[in-house]
């Protein structure tokens, strides 16, 4: 019977039907069933399947997006159901979020769809933030992976803004920055002394498990 | 999916005005009348001067008056059906939709496992079957090459070899002379079951080359009649080119050729009424210092869309002539920007069937992955000639209201839903390895795609008795007419 359960909420995430999700991890709760099972034998097992689906060209960006969400959605459930002592694996604890002035995001929300698929904790912090919000978000999730987005040669530069404000809140040590946008380059990285660059989400992901030390 | 994707075409583009349209066939009939067309065969000459045209025995040249012509070409259907052994394999001819071939027949075949150029044989012709089986952009099989080792049996084992491989209807270019064309009608026989079923739902039809200026050429006038009276589809290729057997000019090329086709639809309505005939009209130009054939012309492609004018002038389905290039090699240039107009302008004026995919070098070398090229241009023009669709969930009113002003469509179920419909090419598009290592070349792409169609895709077989049936015809042919 429970692994019918698993079995449902994994076909949900590779479906993407984020309604479906939600309701499943519901009943699961409901008749009893262990949440960190559910995670592990339902939800990670779908998102490992749409990330294979994703790699072999036979799913395209908005199955990948909807399936994640469809996780998401499950967790939302899930999560606040753990006993204490449970923990969910990740990889990393991750902030992301786009600069000062700065209002794009696809590229982020991209890379963080590909991390959570990945098996990241991703909190994203949206656009236009400051270097002082960055940081706050560090200091509330422990979070040791920082992703900063910027799309536009005017505000590139607050990702360098971003490192000095880790630096110091004393934080520099704990988190690895990572940057990306179109504007960014391999160079620009070193020079602000990032840790580490990506010119797309699917190259993120190898960066980001390098980065932790998980590969 | 699904095994044929014809063009459905919206976008349309003529030539000629209707009143060019109307002086061509003017001027063709008077050339019909006047100068008339050589028929080397008695008795094609018997049954025109039966049917009361004017037959020079000595020149075995007959002229046909205006009424004579237009009287016999009324009885041409102008839509009938291509059958292939399977569902989903029927091409209807009605001037809806375009069907696409592969291209015939080589001598020449760049060797599938060491790419070195080698005299072409029966199992390349049963390969290619198999890859066009595979692949969505052909509608029809052409054997690519010759089955040189069968010498004059070549014909009948290409047709062995395209039956045996592929479900979709096989046109036979190569079959010639009386006693093959009845070898060929037997094997057809056999695959459609029965003589009512073959007159109902042909699995084969034949393509007939004419001989420029305005002659027939007696085997091949003398098959086509076998395959009119055996009620399978006959079709005349005329290829004027301009300069050496033509003149220098389109118009009066275009005149030869229609005179030469139009000429070999008549005989088939007086050997048959109501035979289902088609015309092919490709012109081309000469090298100018070696009287070398030249496909790759801006003035070719515009015939061809005024051939296709002049076929349904007629009131006869069109095949139209395309790819099959000058270049000898895939991937270059010169071999992109010609393959861009030729299936491009067919398709926008509407032919009925096309041919040929596939080949390099004028339609005489095979390189196997040039076929995949080729269906990567058919595809990138079938969307084209759709034109756009703006209507219903293509308006996407209700999404765009839903993401509203910022956001993004990336987690939208209407973008799921759709982002298929919106074709990319596959071979200039290779999913990003995920280690960063670069993409191979786009030949080992395109070679790549065509092996995995020779592993993983699995043509139906033909039964057991059908495949006996057909060998022992090819041995009774073997007897009678010898290699």
């Amino acid at each position: 019977m429970s692994q019918e359960m698993y079995d449902k909420l994994a076909q949900a995430v590779i479906d993407g039907e984020p309604e479906d999700a939600e309701e499943f991890a519901r009943q699961a709760l409901d008749r009893g069933l262990d949440p960190l099972d559910c995670i592990n034998r339902g939800l990670s097992p779908g998102i490992d399947r749409v990330g294979e689906l994703f790699a072999s060209g036979e799913y395209f960006l908005p199955d990948l997006i909807i399936g994640g969400d469809a996780m998401k959605a499950a967790l939302g459930v899930l999560e606040p159901a753990l006993t204490g002592g449970q923990e969910r694996k990740v990889l990393g604890q991750v902030v992301l979020g786009t600069v000062e002035g700065d209002l794009h995001e696809i590229g982020k929300t991209l890379v963080g769809t590909m991390l959570t698929a990945n098996g990241f904790l991703v909190t994203d912090i949206g656009v236009d933030k400051s270097a002082a919000e960055f940081v706050a978000a560090v200091k509330e999730t422990g979070a040791t992976l920082v992703g900063a987005s910027a799309l536009l040669t005017t505000t590139m530069l607050h990702q360098q803004e971003v490192i000095e404000a880790l630096k110091e809140a004393g934080l520099r040590d704990q988190v690895k920055v990572l940057v990306g946008g179109a504007p960014i380059t391999e160079s620009w990285a070193e020079k602000i002394g990032a840790d580490g660059y990506a010119d797309d989400a699917i190259s993120a992901v190898a960066v980001a498990k390098r980065l932790v030390g998980a590969a | 999916m699904p095994r044929i994707e014809p063009i459905e075409p919206k976008l349309h583009m003529d030539v000629l005005t209707p009143e060019q349209l109307a002086s061509i066939r003017a001027a063709t009939l008077q050339i019909l009348e006047e100068v008339g067309v050589r028929f080397p065969s008695e008795r094609a000459l018997r049954i025109f001067a039966e049917h009361g045209a004017k037959v020079d025995w000595q020149r075995q040249v007959v002229r046909l008056p205006a009424g004579m012509v237009e009287e016999a070409l009324s009885h041409a259907p102008r839509s009938y059906v291509l059958s292939g052994r399977s569902p989903g394999t029927d091409l209807v001819l009605d001037g809806t939709q375009s069907y696409f071939a592969t291209d015939g027949c080589g001598t020449q075949t760049a060797d599938f496992e060491t790419g070195e150029q080698r005299d072409s044989r029966k199992d390349d012709v049963a390969k290619m079957a198999h890859v066009a089986d595979g692949l969505s952009s052909i509608a029809f099989y052409w054997p690519m090459v010759s089955a040189q080792e069968y010498g004059r049996l070549a014909p009948l084992h290409e047709l062995d070899a395209s039956f045996g491989n592929t479900v979709k209807h096989v046109q036979t270019e190569t079959v010639m002379g009386e006693q093959p064309a009845r070898y060929a009608v037997r094997m057809a026989e056999a695959i459609a079951g029965s003589r009512e079923h073959l007159r109902a739902k042909p699995p084969l039809s034949a393509l007939i080359c004419t001989i420029a200026p305005l002659s027939q050429d007696q085997e091949g006038i003398e098959a086509a009649m076998v395959y009119a009276e055996a009620g399978l589809p006959v079709g005349f290729m005329a290829m004027p080119t301009m300069g050496s057997t033509a003149p220098a000019a389109p118009g009066g090329a275009l005149v030869i050729g229609n005179a030469e086709a139009v000429s070999a639809m008549v005989l088939m309505q007086l050997v048959a009424p109501g035979a289902p005939v088609f015309q092919a009209l490709l012109v081309s130009g000469m090298d100018p210092h070696t009287a070398d054939y030249l496909v790759s012309l801006p003035q070719k492609y515009l015939c061809n869309v005024a051939a296709v004018q002049m076929a349904h002038d007629w009131g006869v389905p069109s095949l139209a002539g395309t790819f099959g290039l000058d270049a000898a090699e895939p991937a270059t240039w010169q071999l992109g920007r010609d393959s861009v107009y030729t299936a491009l302008l067919c398709a926008l004026a509407g032919t009925d069937i096309t041919i040929g995919l596939g080949m390099l070098k004028a339609s005489t070398l095979l390189v196997p992955e040039q076929i995949i090229f080729d269906d990567e241009i058919y595809h990138t023009h079938r969307v084209l000639a759709e034109g756009l669709d703006v209507g219903g969930e293509g308006l996407a009113l209700e999404v765009i209201a839903e993401v509203g002003p910022g956001g993004h469509f990336l987690a939208q179920k209407h973008t799921r839903r759709h982002l298929r419909e919106v074709w990319i090419p596959q071979l200039t598009q290779p999913r990003p390895a995920v280690d960063g290592t670069p993409p191979p070349d786009i030949r080992r792409r395109a070679r790549a795609r065509l092996d995995r169609i020779l592993a993983e895709h699995k043509p139906e077989p033909l039964d057991d008795a059908v495949r006996g049936e057909l060998q022992a015809i090819l041995d009774a042919a073997e007897r009678e007419l010898g290699r």
